[in-house]
Parts: C-alpha cells; structure tokens; sequence
C-alpha cells in the first residue's frame, strides 16, 4: 500500500452500504494450526486394510524429499506431488475420512479468536469465503461447520470414483488464489478493493495484494517482510492450547448447517 | 524511619526559584552574529540558521525535584486532600482497583525506578498492612495500544509485576462489553462508561503522572478507563474546535465534558486520586545541550551536538528507533499530591504551569515548530504522517493559553522528513485511514460523518486492539480531529525538510525541501517583515501569549 498508487474502492463512501462485500480467508496456518501435511498423513492412515495404509505411507514418505524441494520453490508443485500419494483411494472414502479428520482433529485446531473474528465480520457485512490449497473433502464439512457458504479447494480428477492423484484446474495455490477471487467478485457483483483478505504465507502474496484490505496472519518471515515493507496490518492468533479451550461449536457458536453452496466443491458445480 | 513532619513539608514542596514573570530571558531575537538553533526534525535534530528578527521561545529550566521523592508520596498518602488518608479509608475484604498511566506518559520514558512504581510500591504495602487482598491493576489505556508484558513490567516495577501479572494486572479492554459498566448520562446527554472492576470496587486508587497541563484531573479515570461509547462525546470534532487551547482547561471543551463525566462517576466510584508532576529535564548527560540556549553553546556543546548528528544520520532507521526509544530521561518529581480529584489536580496544574509556562508579547504571523521522534501515541514504534500532524497541528500548536502563538490565518512551518511509514502491528487502522480516507477528503467533520462508525465497529481492527499491540480502529481520527482547532485558526501549513510531498500533499500541507525554502514560501505571501516565531524543543514549554 503506498501514497502513490493505492487501490482506491471504485465506489465512494456514500454508496458502500449498497455493494456486498466479502472476508477472504486462507486455512492452513491461518484459520488452524495445522498444515496440508497433517491432513494428508491423517488420511493415508486411515484408508483401507493395514496393508493398504503402509503401503500409501511408504509411497508418502518416498515423496518426502520432493515434497521439502516444492516447499522451497512453489506452492503449486508441492499440491501436485503431495496429492499424487492419494492415487487410488475411492470418493466415498476420502470424503468419510475428510468428516473425520474435521471432526476429531481439525475443529480442534481452530484458533478461537479467528472464528471469533470470521462471526464478527459476517455482523459486519463481510460475507466469509475460503480460499484454500486443502482439499475440498477436508474444506467442505470444515465450511459447514463454520457456517461458510463459499470456497475455493483443490479437486482431484476421479476416474472411475477413483482418485488419479492429479488435481482439477485452477490448482489452488500462489496466483491462481488471486485469478479466483477476480472471477468471484465478478460473479457475485464485488469490488476487491472493498474485500478484506487473510493468510499467512508469502505464497499468498498475490492473493493478499489482489485485496483492498489484506492481513497477514501470523505470518511466515517472508510474508512478514512482505506486509512490513506493503503496510499491510499483522495480525497474531494464537492456538487453542495457549489461549483458551478448543473452539466449541455446540455451544459458542450458533451455525447454518445447511448453508453449504460450495463455487468449486468436488462436483465441480460453480 | 519516619522524618520529623516539618521536614516531610520541606520536602514535599521544593521552592522554586523560578517566577514566571521573571522569564523574560526565555524569549530571545535572533540577529546577525546569532548561533543556528537546534530543531527536532524527526529522529534526527537539524541545526538551522533562522532569519534576523526571528522571536525564539525557550522552555523554562527544570525546577529542582523533590529531595526525597518515596517521602513525599508518604506524606501526600498520610496527608491527602479533602479526604481521609490512604490507610483510614481501608478495611479487610474490600474490592479496591488500582489504575495507572499507560506507557503515553512520560516522553520519553523515565529513567527507572518510574513514578508509577514509586507510587505503586507504597500503596500496595498500605494495602497489605491493612489486609486489603482483593487488588487489581489495570493499565488505564482507553483506546490506546495495549502495554507489552516488557513494558508494563518497566513501568510498575519487580515487585509489583511479579505478584500481580498477569491475572491481576492488565491492561483495560475498552471491547470487552462484559467488563463496561453504563453509570448514566450527565445533564448534556453524554453516556458515561466505565471498566465494570472500577465502578464496582469500593475504592479506586489513580496513579497519574502530569507531564503537561491536559493530563490528569477527572480525564484521567472518565477516559483512561473508559470506551469508545464514552470517548465519542468529547473527542469530536464540534468539541475540539471549542477548545483553546487543550493546555488550558478552563477553555478546553474536552476537559469540560470529561470534567462531567468525572463528577457522574464520582457520584457512584470512591476515587482516591494521585497526581504528580515531573519536570522538564528531558535530556542529561552527553545529550544536555539539546536543553540550552545555542548562542550560550561551547565548543564542546557544538561538537557533541555534531557528533550525535553523524551518530543518527549514520545508522540505520531502525537501529537510530531502537536507540531513541530506548533512551530514559532523568525526570525529577517535582510533586506529589493525594485526595480528592478535583483539589489534587488545582494543585498539580499550578505546579505544572510553574514549570513550562514563559510570557510572550503579541502572536507570530509564522510560527515555526520541529516534530521530534516521539509523541504519546508511538512509543517504541514508528511517527507516521498522522501522528506527525497530531503532533504538530494538535500538540505543539495548542501549547498556549489565552492566544494561539499564530494569528489567524497565518502559516505554521512543520519540519519533519513525512514518510509514507507506518507500524502495521500498532497503527493498522492508520493505515487504512491515510490511503483510503483522507485519500478522499481531510475535511473533519466528513470523516466523522462517513467514516468513523465504520472503523469503530471494524473487526479486525477490534481484534487486533484486544489481542494484538494495536491501537483501537477509531484512534487515527481522533488524532486528526486533534489537529482541527489549528486547522480552523491558519491559514496554511507548510512541511520543512519533506521528503515526500506526496504525503503532505495528503495531509492538506505544502512542501518545502528546507527549511529556507518553507521560509520564504511563507514570507512570499506574508512579506519579508513578517513575524516569525521559533517555539524551541526540547522539552516542553507553553506560551502564555499576551
């Protein structure tokens, strides 16, 4: 953000109240504590017999030193190789075991004060929206839960309901966040610059800059190098076990279970 | 061992041997065999030559502190005003609430042991012997960024901060409506909110330091301890252009409305005020030079003074932050005083206006003012444009009474580097206020029509208050509104030494490269026999303009 070419909204402060507006959201690292990895290890665990579990195991742990070389270059390419290992497993399994991953892990590993601070915007009129690298097997029942109508995951290509290892078009990751958010904002009839942004990786980068108002959420050190020198605010949540107990949805949180609507959910409905 | 009482008083009131009417030596002209004056040019000091006839306006010199400041809070807590000592007011079980100035006060900060641990050390000791168990503390910051642990534990000291951090010593949470208690509204409709914990103790203790004549009295506790519900009826535009100057609270419309808040609150709170003074002895040691008149300099004087322009022009803008904000004055008390709010105050306030306030003849056509490093709203953290506006249009321009130091109309020069350069984890709303708000209009009133309510009830901005370093979402307006009697009395501003016009430009303000240009941008339309007043920093002085 500077003096001299700041995004100015395209309507003025008289017509605001009249445009919707939405809150971006990133997850991993930035709603959880827990990264891509997590979820993936969850879920070659718990598929099928205990053969089948060692054998995607070892075919994980084979991909390890790719995976930390893609880590290190591109968001994307890491997607790519870490989804490879889930070549094989069936639909209805990894949306079964998406379930359980949110239920017994996951909603967990919330930062209360992120949900406190997704429920505060949706008062203020930010419409929530995820836009994530996760897969949408883990991101669907997570959105439900959180009452989000809206978001943006990676897909698998299923043949035969079966996934191929490869994922859909737009992978989910770098600047396809930032080409996503456009074409959202022009179908629900948006201005970006009126739209507030979260996420914690310098890969977000050009996702967080597509937006009038982005925040770097505990932030990696190159991210945080990045919003220092954008002006972009730093915000910090700190996890469930240093701040206060695991989110309660039950009882903390009175939610729209049958609000799902996903824009790119694992049937590809727009 | 306690000292006879006779000695105590001596003590507690040092003579000054400083009449304000014996001042006169304090406003000086500049001629022709004049030295260059030293002015605050952010974190940096510029050494300019002004022009002949220039009126230069010194602060007085430090009154002398008090010999022996731990006695003197023990005789102002054994001898308070219109109210029964400390101890006699004490009894086993009850609720009693200590709240204390944040890290605003003093710039910069003391060196330690701080006022505030000095009075805290006593009156938790009182407590205890009086078996008063149920304390808290809190850090009375209103809207303001909360204290890191670091800073808290520098400002109560050890002891404290060892047997009440963190459940029972905290900052105020201005966004946690559970802890807001609604005590009425006073007769001008003005909600008076309150921190639940203070209104429902049965004693509430202030420590307050005075560093000038706006701090303390009842805006310590109505808006130290209060929110944004309370602080909109008197930190608005309609009330600070009815205030002249804010150093002066018999004409200041802000200390009208929290002087009613005050005595609201008081009707339900037994208050139990401490006030103190400190004087302007900002800078000691190898950096006292910054304190004298520069025709009286030395040789040696001059090279220190070159010497810390290399040292800081040298380093780099962090390292030359870290080492300005970790600098301590050595502040001396030069006063002490307990008991109720509104006499412990008068008192204060005549001992205040003994130390900063110097007799001048008549209003400049062109006031000159330099905007150092630190204001109260960025400690250890970065001046932005904002602030250097408050700075300059709402401090510096309101150090006065009785007439600004400019006429109307004239041109105030503000000398200062204004970078586009923010603190993303302290100022964030700042941010967004300079880009997007005054991107589209500087006019007050349109900003507090359209834009205040939305960063008010902003929720990241509320988070980032409540659980980050962050001061709250409506606190750049208030800074802007600040600036606003000045706006309304000149008739131009003109940055000196602007590195970036583009950022005065946003600021409604002209640029200038030097501070000889801002001169005669200001004398082109003025002309040349223009008057042309210097108010010298460091430290602080208020002009009592006749």
């Amino acid at each position: 953000m500077s003096v001299y070419g700041h995004k100015k909204s395209s309507n003025g402060h008289a017509a605001k109240a009249s445009k919707r507006r939405a809150a971006f959201y990133d997850l991993d690292g930035t709603l959880v504590d827990l990264n891509l990895v997590h979820a993936a290890i969850f879920t070659l665990a718990n598929v099928g017999e205990w053969s089948g579990r060692v054998s995607y195991l070892l075919g994980f742990a084979a991909r390890i030193p790719r995976l930390y070389i893609a880590e290190q270059r591109d968001r994307r390419l890491l997607n790519t190789i870490l989804f490879e290992a889930f070549k094989g497993i069936s639909r209805d399994r990894l949306f079964s075991l998406g379930e359980e991953y949110c239920e017994r892990i996951l909603f967990g590993h919330l930062f209360p004060r992120a949900v406190e601070l997704i429920e505060a915007n949706r008062e203020a009129g930010f419409e929530p929206v995820l836009v994530t690298g996760s897969p949408d097997f883990i991101v669907a029942p997570l959105a439900r839960q959180l009452g989000i109508a809206d978001f943006a995951a990676n897909r698998f290509v299923f043949s035969r309901g079966r996934a191929t290892g490869r994922l859909a078009e737009p992978v989910m990751a770098g600047d396809e966040k930032a080409v996503w958010c456009e074409d959202y904002a022009s179908a629900h009839d948006l201005d970006l610059a009126d739209c507030w942004g979260y996420a914690d990786s310098h890969y977000d980068t050009a996702f967080l800059a597509r937006l009038g108002h982005p925040v770097a959420v505990n932030p990696d050190r190159r991210l945080r190098a990045a919003a220092l020198s954008r002006q972009w605010p730093v915000l910090h949540f700190e996890t469930a076990a240093s701040s206060e107990q695991p989110f309660d949805f039950d009882s903390d949180l009175e939610l729209n279970h049958d609000s799902e609507r996903s824009t790119r959910g694992s049937d590809g409905s727009a | 061992m306690a000292r006879p009482e006779a000695k105590l008083k001596e003590l507690k009131t040092a003579e000054s041997r400083h009449e304000v009417g014996a001042r006169s030596e304090l406003v000086v002209r500049v001629n022709r065999r004049s030295e260059r004056r030293i002015i605050p040019y952010g974190e940096e000091f510029l050494f300019e030559k002004l022009p002949v006839g220039t009126r230069v306006i010194y602060p007085p010199p430090p009154l002398d502190p008090l010999a022996d400041a731990d006695q003197a809070i023990r005789y102002a807590l054994l001898h308070p005003e219109n109210q029964d000592p400390l101890f006699a007011q004490l009894s086993p079980n009850m609720r009693v609430t200590i709240a204390i100035d944040d890290i605003s006060l003093p710039l910069p900060q003391m060196r330690r042991p701080d006022i505030r641990e000095r009075l805290l050390n006593q009156v938790l000791q009182t407590l205890a012997d009086y078996g008063v168990d149920d304390v808290h503390l809190v850090i009375a910051t209103s809207l303001h960024r909360r204290m890191t642990e670091a800073e808290i534990r520098r400002v109560v000291g050890e002891r404290a901060f060892k047997q009440y951090w963190p459940d029972r010593l905290y900052n105020f949470d201005a966004e946690n409506r559970a802890e807001l208690a609604m005590l009425g509204k006073t007769e001008h409709g003005e909600e008076v909110w309150l921190s639940r914990r203070a209104s429902e103790s049965d004693l509430l203790i202030y420590l307050n330091i005075n560093l000038v004549p706006m701090d303390g009295g009842h805006k310590s506790v109505a808006v130290g301890l209060a929110p944004y519900q309370s602080l909109r009826h008197h930190h608005n535009v309609g009330t600070l252009r009815d205030s002249h100057s804010y150093m002066d609270p018999t004409r200041s419309a802000l200390h009208r409305s929290s002087d009613r808040m005050g005595k609201l609150i008081h009707r339900s709170v037994k208050i139990f005020q401490i006030e103190t003074a400190v004087n302007t002895r900002m800078y000691g040691g190898m950096l006292d030079f910054l304190h004298k008149n520069e025709d009286h300099f030395t040789d040696w004087d001059r090279t220190r003074l070159k010497g810390f322009q290399w040292t800081m022009r040298n380093m780099s803008s962090e390292m030359r932050r870290t080492v300005l904000h970790n600098y301590a004055a050595p502040y001396g008390m030069i006063g002490v005083w307990a008991g109720d709010t509104e006499t412990v105050h008068q008192k204060a306030l005549a001992r205040v206006f003994q130390q900063y306030a110097v007799p001048v003849k008549g209003q400049a056509d062109i006031l000159i003012v330099g905007v150092p490093y630190i204001c109260p709203y960025n400690v250890n953290s970065i001046m932005n444009p904002v602030l250097v506006q408050c700075t300059g249009l709402g401090y510096l321009f309101n150090m006065y009474r009785n007439k600004p130091l400019v006429r109307e109309g004239g041109t105030m020069i503000v000398c200062h580097p204004l970078r586009d350069e923010f603190h993303p984890e302290h100022h964030p709303s700042y941010i967004e206020f300079f880009h997007r708000c005054l991107a589209e209009t500087t006019d007050a009133v349109e900003l507090e029509k359209h834009f205040e309510r939305e960063f008010a009830a902003n929720p990241t901005y509320i988070h980032m208050y409540r659980y980050g370093n962050a001061y709250h979402g409506v606190h750049p307006f208030y800074m802007w509104y600040w600036g606003e009697p000045a706006r309304q009395h000149v008739g131009r501003v003109i940055a000196a030494g602007c590195e970036e016009p583009e950022v005065a430009a946003r600021l409604g303000w002209e640029a200038a490269d030097t501070l000889d240009e801002a001169i005669a941008m200001a004398t082109s339309e003025l002309g040349r026999s223009a008057e042309i007043t210097y108010l010298h920093l460091p430290p602080l002085v208020i002009a009592d303009v006749e």
